[in-house]
Order: C-alpha cells, then sequence, then structure tokens
C-alpha cells in the first residue's frame, strides 16, 4: 500500500505471484516496522490462509505474505495522524429533507435486475 | 467518402452540420462503424460493437432532424460507453471474466441520458478488469487484452478506461464515457493525447454502472477538447433519484453554453509545486512551456502546494476496503480466481482483512482533507499541474513498479470529489502526448473548463491526431 500506483491499482498493493522472471516483484522491506506492526501483518496473512488457504498456489501465497507486509506501514501511518475525538469520519446520512419526498426503492446496479447467462 | 478529419472533427463542428442536414447521422454512424470495426480490434479498445442498435438510434435521429425537431449538439453523435455501465440486451462485461456473460434488462442513466439528447451508442468500450479495483500489475489485465495506444501501439493507453482512450485517440468514436476511482479518466487522458473531465463526485448519477469503490466512483466524458467534454457533461450530469448519492437538484444540473465570455469571471490560479516528486525529462520540456502559456493567460497565476499527510494511504484504503465489499461474492465464492491479471486473482482476500476501525480513521483524515482542501479553494479557483509525470509506457510494464509514484493530488482529488479536466499540453521526443489537468473545487466544474478551454483557446495540441493505419 505504499506509493500511489493509483493510476494502475486501486489498492496500490504491490502484489501477486510472478509469472515470469521479468516481472518477479521484490522481497518485502519489513525491517521497518515495529515487532507489533510484524506480527500484526503475519497475522493478517495467517487468517487468509486459515479461510482460504486450499484456493493458492505457494507462489500467491508468498506473495499474499507480502502484499500483507506492505500494507502494514500505510496502516501504522493513518493510525499515527492526530485525531480528536469529536474528528467524525466523512460519512454522515444526509438529512431527510435532502432526500425526495418519496424516494423509489433503491435497485442494487448488477444485482435484482441483471441476467448472468 | 467521408475523409480522416470527419473522425477528429470537435462535436460542434459535426453537429453544425448535423443541423443544416449536411450530414446524415446514419452515413455517419455508418462510416463509423465501419473504422470501429477495422480499427477497434487492432487497438482493443471495443469490448462490443452495437451495430443494429446504432443504427436503429441513427436512423431514428435522421427521420427528426429531417422533419425539424433537432435535440441539440449530440443528436446523431456516435459514441462509445466503458463497459460498466449497463445497456439493455448488450453484454456488460465489467472487462472480467467472470462476468463475461451478463447482460442486463435496463440501461444506466448516464446511457438513457446520452439517448434522450440523441447521441448514437457504437459500441462498449474495453477496460480493466473490474475498474482495477483490486489492483492490476500488467495493461493485459482485461478481459479485451491490452488496449494500445494509437500513437504508438507498443504503449499503452492506461486505465481503467483504457478502451475509451484508445477510441476517442484513434477517431473511432466523437467522444466515449469513461469512468475514475482514482486516475481513470485523467490518465488515459493524458496518455492518448485528448481531453477527459472527470466530474465532482455525485454530479453525475452512477445507477447502472459497475461499483468498484461506491465512495469515490465517478463517470465523465473522453472527447477531442474541454469544449467537447462540457457539451458532453451537460447532457449526463444531474440529480437521479435512482442514485442517492447524485447531488441535490438545484446543484446537479450543468448548464452549458460556448460562447459564455472566459474573461467574464477571472480565475485565480495556483500552479500546484508538489503534485509529482519528480518529472520524467520526456514531460518536463512540454510541461515548461505549459506553464509559460498558463501565466501568460492568467497572469496572476501564482505558485500553490498540497497539504502534506498520510492522504494516498487514506485513498488506498478506502478503495481496497469499499471494492472488497463490492465484490465480496466474487472473492468469497473464488471465482475471483477467474480474473486475468495476478494481482487482480489474490488482492481481494487481503482487502477484506483491513478493520472497520481503520477505515473509520481514514474517513476522520478525508473529513479534515476536505476542510484543508476549502481552505485553499477560498485562495485559488483551479489548481494546475502536470497530468502525469510520465508519458505512455510500453504494453509489457510492469505497472507496480513502473508507476509506482507518489501521487498526492490524484489521492487528494478523489478523496474529496473535486472535477478536474486533463488536456494535452504538448508531446514528447517520441511524439507521445504529454498532459495538464486543471482541477477545481467540488462542484464548481465550470471553472475546470473554463481554465481548460482557455487554455486550449490558445494553444494547438488537442487538435493533433495521430496516424492510424
Amino acid at each position: 500500500m505504499a506509493s500511489a500506483a493509483a493510476l494502475v491499482t486501486a489498492t496500490g498493493l504491490p502484489a501477486s505471484a510472478p509469472q515470469d522472471s521479468s516481472i518477479a516483484q521484490q522481497p518485502p522491506q519489513t525491517s521497518s516496522l515495529s515487532p507489533e506492526s510484524q506480527a500484526e501483518a503475519e497475522a493478517r496473512y495467517q487468517n487468509i490462509l486459515n479461510a482460504y488457504g486450499s484456493r493458492f498456489s505457494d507462489a500467491q501465497k508468498a506473495d499474499l505474505r507480502r502484499m500483507s507486509l506492505e500494507a502494514q506501514p500505510a496502516l501504522d501511518r493513518i493510525r499515527a495522524h492526530h485525531l480528536e475525538n469529536g474528528d467524525n469520519p466523512a460519512l454522515y446520512l444526509k438529512p431527510l429533507v435532502e432526500r425526495e419526498k418519496k424516494p423509489s426503492a433503491p435497485v442494487s446496479a448488477g444485482a435484482a435486475t441483471s441476467k448472468k447467462t | 467518402m467521408p475523409t480522416e478529419e470527419l473522425f477528429y472533427l470537435p462535436i460542434s463542428e459535426v453537429a453544425k452540420r448535423i443541423e443544416t442536414k449536411k450530414l446524415s447521422p446514419v452515413e455517419l454512424t455508418q462510416t463509423y462503424l465501419e473504422r470501429a470495426s477495422k480499427l477497434g480490434p487492432k487497438l482493443n479498445a471495443f469490448a462490443t460493437l452495437t451495430p443494429d442498435l446504432a443504427i436503429e438510434q441513427a436512423k431514428a435521429a435522421e427521420k427528426e432532424i429531417q422533419h425539424g425537431h433537432y435535440r441539440g449538439p449530440l443528436h446523431g453523435i456516435p459514441y462509445a460507453a466503458k463497459d460498466l455501465l449497463a445497456v439493455k440486451g448488450v453484454p456488460t462485461t465489467w472487462g472480467a471474466k467472470p462476468y463475461a456473460q451478463q447482460i442486463f434488462d435496463y440501461d444506466a442513466t448516464v446511457i438513457e441520458h446520452l439517448t434522450r439528447v440523441g447521441a448514437i451508442l457504437i459500441g462498449k468500450a474495453s477496460m480493466i478488469e473490474l475498474a482495477g479495483g483490486f489492483g492490476y500489475r500488467l495493461a493485459s489485465a482485461s478481459l479485451q487484452g491490452a488496449a494500445k495506444n494509437p500513437w504508438d501501439t507498443k504503449c499503452w493507453t492506461c486505465g481503467s478506461s483504457s478502451g475509451s482512450g484508445a477510441i476517442v485517440a484513434a477517431g473511432l468514436a466523437a467522444f466515449a464515457i469513461g469512468t475514475e476511482t482514482w486516475g481513470s479518466i485523467v490518465c488515459p487522458s493524458a496518455f492518448c493525447g485528448i481531453s477527459g473531465l472527470r466530474p465532482t463526485y455525485g454530479r453525475v448519477s452512477r445507477y447502472g454502472a459497475m461499483a468498484a469503490a461506491p465512495s469515490m466512483d465517478k463517470i465523465g466524458p473522453l472527447a477531442r477538447s474541454a469544449d467537447d467534454c462540457a457539451r458532453v457533461f451537460s447532457a449526463i450530469a444531474g440529480h437521479d433519484p435512482k442514485d442517492r448519492s447524485t447531488v441535490p437538484i438545484d446543484r446537479g444540473a450543468f448548464t452549458y453554453s460556448p460562447s459564455l465570455d472566459l474573461k467574464s469571471r477571472p480565475l485565480r490560479l495556483g500552479w500546484l509545486t508538489n503534485a509529482w516528486q519528480k518529472l520524467d525529462p520526456a514531460v518536463a520540456k512540454p510541461l515548461s512551456a505549459a506553464e509559460k502559456i498558463v501565466r501568460k493567460f492568467f497572469p496572476g497565476t501564482k505558485s500553490a502546494t498540497l497539504p502534506e499527510g498520510p492522504f494516498e494511504d487514506v485513498a488506498n484504503i478506502t478503495m481496497n476496503v469499499e471494492a472488497a465489499a463490492s465484490f465480496r461474492d466474487l472473492i468469497r465464492s473464488g471465482r475471483v480466481s477467474g480474473l486475468t491479471d495476478p494481482t487482480s486473482q489474490i488482492a481481494g482476500y487481503l482487502n477484506e482483512q483491513f478493520s472497520g476501525a481503520d477505515y473509520l480513521r481514514a474517513q476522520s483524515i478525508r473529513e479534515i482533507l476536505q476542510r484543508k482542501m476549502e481552505a485553499i479553494f477560498e485562495v485559488f479557483d483551479v489548481l494546475v499541474a502536470p497530468a502525469l509525470p510520465v508519458v505512455a509506457t510500453p504494453l509489457e510494464t510492469n505497472l507496480e513498479t513502473a508507476l509506482s509514484f507518489a501521487d498526492p493530488l490524484g489521492a487528494i482529488g478523489n478523496l474529496c470529489g473535486l472535477p478536474a479536466l486533463s488536456v494535452p499540453c504538448g508531446f514528447s521526443d517520441k511524439n507521445l502526448p504529454v498532459g495538464l489537468q486543471f482541477v477545481a473545487r467540488a462542484g464548481d466544474d465550470y471553472s475546470a473548463i473554463q481554465a481548460a478551454r482557455t487554455f486550449q483557446l490558445h494553444t494547438e495540441w488537442h487538435h493533433r491526431h495521430p496516424k492510424v493505419a
């Protein structure tokens, strides 16, 4: 989750199983993680394996572990950013008066009316 | 027989010919379809062509115009829509193999709006699978394969609106609809030498569009100029009761008239000095020239800086968590393994692991950031910066490493829902386009358009087009 890469990766997570040597990823740089952060990243990886471990090849497992470790610094930075108790998240319900008087039933784009043929 | 130039005319000129009956919408549509059939596959630009629908719409447009019912500047104009917008009865694959057979029985609101003004849908544009919701490593992360850049087919168009970029740059449609969660309108516009508008969040309805990260997804036009973008935007903007995230009725619609005096409201521009850490030498020279033009025609332009903070981290966790929620069933069922890209196949599993507490903490930082940007827009109407610090990359590039530079403006702009318009501002020594972006306060799309139009009044870059065989 380090740098932007947002032009191409919504996750910003460098990742995955190298399919050929030309695109092989670097091993994770974990030396800067605190022991607690390292443990958290490893626990996250183990959680995935516990739930879905049989789905992954060894290379994919290695990639997932690397990705979990590389995601940790961003989480640490977000947690370290100073917030007051009253700093509300950028999520709030619009007051009812801003909504339509008789809103139509919400329809999810891809759910109820989709036909997967 | 139409000349090559017809395919690169601005919408206003094509519209004039259609309105005065010098150009037949049916013939125009047929010639675009022929061109799209011939060149589209070479660029992997389209997911689907819709010839039957297009001819039906074109015939209806021609009949109406012959009877004196001209609907406006998009009447009879052929366009393409990114393949994440539902079109009744037409495959909507979201660029992803697991959804290759998906067909909806209704039109997305954006499609409805464009149909209402008489535009002609000639096809669905190829795209990066799931709009890059799980990240991707290679340009080939698409059901249709890597979209090739018409300026150099060994290079990529950039994603996730990669097909939309190729279509407009190659003159395969008069305009295309794309979407951006983080970078996917600005980036293909820059790589392809075209103009692209990322509207204010909530200004364009997303009903019938695939959701990747619902608090950041936006829909906007890619076209030949800022003026063309504004014309399309005025047709698709507006409140939609079917999409609760759209802004209220009185603030949703966008009325555009090119005759509005560009100097009626002098803009205060800020040239961002920290949008990118480093510019590639290929883009530095054209951007230096572009900065001089901006400072000449906006004489009060001052240097500006973005606030500093963990905003890219916030954007990343926001997208990761929301995309994991959007595609929960795909992940848990294991069908995610059907995606093409090695990153897309596994990143969702990790993204599911991030906690609600971390997500909400990120949203609190987002709120603070939004207030900081409001303060900046008290000083400036429009912020200007290079659209990208590099030119189009080779198709086989490992994007996670080659394009892994910091992008604070992209993160901030998309976290705050700010409108941005990217326009071409020059070319590299290898004849690859370079882009410049104009970013405005949320809701003030017009200022971004006004600034970009002014830039294009004094430059010719948007008139250039690639030689497509």
